[in-house]
């Protein structure tokens, strides 16, 4: 080894040794049943109250990874197997459930369609993540895929190369397990992650980061996605089937203008959005946020023109990416109407009185 | 072309040069010097770090698995001992002796023997299960003789001696690893389910819960630095740093 290897080396210990405490302190979460665990705590009052969004920021969170999910939240053995740490209660966005809804700090309303990917609208989730990755402010992206029966995959996208599967772009309506994986992704990152997610998946990260300054220091963007609800696999797989929605062929599933439109290769399923109701979570049925107002830039459909992504700019970051992409010409942009979000915005405010009930 | 030609040494030096050549042939002829070791009735003298059988001690493992992770050739597999601990067993037919598993344990469960002569009836066999691995196994010592190759700046020594050599390295060799102890580099992400504690061998990692506090400490002195609670630590916020 040269020298100057085992200077860097000396100092890389130095600084180590120096960060390194043999003590430390850890605030314990209140209980409001006391004599019960924290798992039967977040059950009482989140998911037996069946306002538990599917976050899955507990899950992501709880130490065992025993926090197992498939369309609900469950936690089959907790008598036997919960910690009782109370990491679940502390992270829960839904425990002390505060709904958020509105605009947020909007700074600025844009709509932009990128030039180097195909996406949902204008790809422009996919561009921000991928011009972040360039700038070096990320060294990975999660995406949520999916397989060929449309079940959600998560994917860590390392190299922009990774996006020729096209299915890692596009929205897919079913919960995907984004934190668990984030949880990963801050586990490998050097760096920093990039995360797009719904609404409340949004506010599970804050939560986090929140909580916790690991994933403060290594979760660098977050994208909201606009978002009226999402669905069970299991139960839109179902109601698609019965619609007559052959898997094989699904390349495209949208909802514009109050219609589910499902576009196979051959043909085209259409039909109102207000048929889904019967499957609505009971999670989604009382969310208030539409514009996910806590990510750092939130991206939708409604409020620009077909084939543009509507693009809310609140934090410093995102300016600075969008900057990026202008200068290096990645995208075409145009003009965003806040107006047109109104009636979604209204919509999903009513929620909050579903929550009393 | 350039002719080479037999340096002359002098009648003198030719004369001496075969005497010792013929003193040479007649030692020989009377007590023959073989480089081959005539095993089995002798056997060659092995360093102590030679890699051969591998013992091991199931009150030293702490249940790390790193054996079995390091091993290249995937020849260990962890089995449930009756104290619900999970032990490694070998296949030696599959075992490289590379000895990374040796190397890998943190407190010397696993130990070196100078065993390199096991027979084995069928490849099910050589599946060694823990219990084989406690005490060493039966091999047949016909040797009478041990014998030492010598290296000296002109020639191969061998020495034989009327002696048997003891196959077992009695007593490891201290580590002289630089000593390092396990560290919380993140109290604030700590999200206290006590796994670190729970898997510390040592009992090194306390925690105490007052006033809706709850106090995490590492005692420096106790921790071995075996890094089983940096590996099992969910937020990785534990580090080995030097003591
Ligand atoms: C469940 C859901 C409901 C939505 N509802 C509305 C709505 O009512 N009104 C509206 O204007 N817009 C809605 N959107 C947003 C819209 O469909 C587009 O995702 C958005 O316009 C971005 O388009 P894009 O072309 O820029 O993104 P793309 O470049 O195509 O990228 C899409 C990104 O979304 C991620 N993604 C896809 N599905 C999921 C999922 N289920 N969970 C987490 N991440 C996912 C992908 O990983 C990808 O990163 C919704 C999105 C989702 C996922
Ligand atoms: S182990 Fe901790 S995080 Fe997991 S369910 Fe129990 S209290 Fe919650
Ligand atoms: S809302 Fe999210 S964090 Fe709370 S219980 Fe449901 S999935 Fe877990
Ligand atoms: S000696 Fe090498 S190959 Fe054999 S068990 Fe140990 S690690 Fe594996």
């Amino acid at each position: 080894m040269h020298d100057a290897d085992i200077k860097a080396c000396e100092e890389v210990i130095k600084m180590a040794t120096e960060a390194a405490e043999s003590k430390w302190e850890i605030k314990v979460p209140d209980k409001p049943l006391k004599d019960k665990l924290y798992f039967e705590n977040l059950k009482s009052v989140v998911i037996d109250t069946e306002i538990c969004s599917r976050c899955l920021t507990c899950a992501a969170v709880c130490p065992g990874g025993i926090i197992v999910v498939g369309d609900k939240v469950d936690f089959p053995d907790y008598e036997t197997k919960c910690l009782d740490c109370g990491a679940c209660v502390r992270v829960c966005p839904r425990f002390v459930y505060e709904p958020l809804s509105g605009m947020g700090s909007s700074t600025a309303f844009i709509a932009g369609r990128s030039k180097r990917f195909a996406g949902q609208d204008g790809a422009m989730v996919t561009e921000l993540i991928v011009s972040a990755m360039e700038m070096g402010i990320i060294d990975r992206g999660l995406f949520a895929g999916r397989n060929e029966n449309w079940e959600t995959e998560m994917f860590h996208v390392r190299d922009p190369e990774q996006l020729a599967i096209t299915t890692l772009s596009g929205t897919k309506y079913t919960f995907a397990d984004v934190l668990p994986e984030l949880k990963k992704a801050v586990k490998f990152t050097k760096n920093g992650v990039g995360v797009v997610g719904t609404p409340c998946i949004v506010s599970g990260v804050r939560k986090l980061q929140q909580e916790y300054p690991i994933f403060r220091e290594k979760v660098k963007l977050v994208v909201g996605l606009f978002c009226t609800e999402n669905f069970h696999y299991s139960a839109i797989s179902q109601y698609l089937r019965d619609k007559g929605v052959d898997f094989s062929k699904l390349v495209k599933t949208d909802i514009t203008m109050g219609k589910f439109i499902a576009t196979m290769t051959d043909s085209e399923v259409k039909f109102k959005v207000k048929a889904l109701e019967e499957i609505l979570p009971s999670g989604c049925n009382v969310c208030c946020d539409f514009t996910a107002v806590e990510a750092d830039v939130s991206v939708g459909s409604v409020g620009s023109v077909p084939g543009y992504s509507t693009i809310s700019v609140r934090e410093a970051i995102a300016v600075k990416i969008l900057d990026y992409i202008k200068e290096q010409g990645y995208a075409e942009f145009g003009e965003g109407d806040p107006g047109q979000l109104g009636f979604l915005v209204g919509h999903k405010k009513k929620r909050a009185e579903n929550l009393k009930k | 072309m350039k002719k080479v030609t037999v340096q002359d040494q002098g009648l003198v030096e030719k004369t001496k040069c075969h005497a010792a050549a013929i003193g040479v042939a007649m030692k020989e002829s009377v007590y023959p010097l073989t480089a081959t070791v005539q095993y089995p009735r002798q056997r060659k003298k092995m360093p102590d770090n030679f890699r051969g059988y591998i013992l091991f001690d199931p009150d030293k493992c702490i249940n790390c698995w790193e054996c079995a992770f390091i091993c290249p050739a995937n020849a260990i597999r962890m089995k449930e001992a009756p104290n619900k601990k999970y032990y490694p067993t070998i296949d030696y037919g599959k075992c490289i002796f590379c000895h990374f598993c040796i190397d890998s344990c943190t407190d010397s469960a696993l130990r070196t023997t100078k065993i390199h002569d096991v027979a084995y009836k069928d490849m099910d066999e050589m599946v060694t299960l823990t219990e084989e691995m406690i005490e060493p196994p039966e091999i047949v010592r016909e040797d009478t003789k041990l014998v030492e190759y010598q290296i000296d700046d002109k020639d191969l020594q061998i020495t034989k001696t009327r002696e048997v050599d003891n196959l077992f390295v009695d007593e490891v060799p201290p580590s002289v690893e630089i000593p390092v102890v396990s560290q919380c580099i993140d109290g604030a992400s700590c999200i206290g389910c006590h796994v670190c504690e729970y898997v510390c061998g040592s009992g090194a990692i306390s925690s105490s819960i007052a006033n809706g506090v709850m106090n995490m400490a590492i005692d420096t002195d106790n921790c071995t630095g075996c890094g089983l609670c940096v590996k099992e630590c969910t937020m990785q916020i534990l580090k080995l740093v030097r003591k």
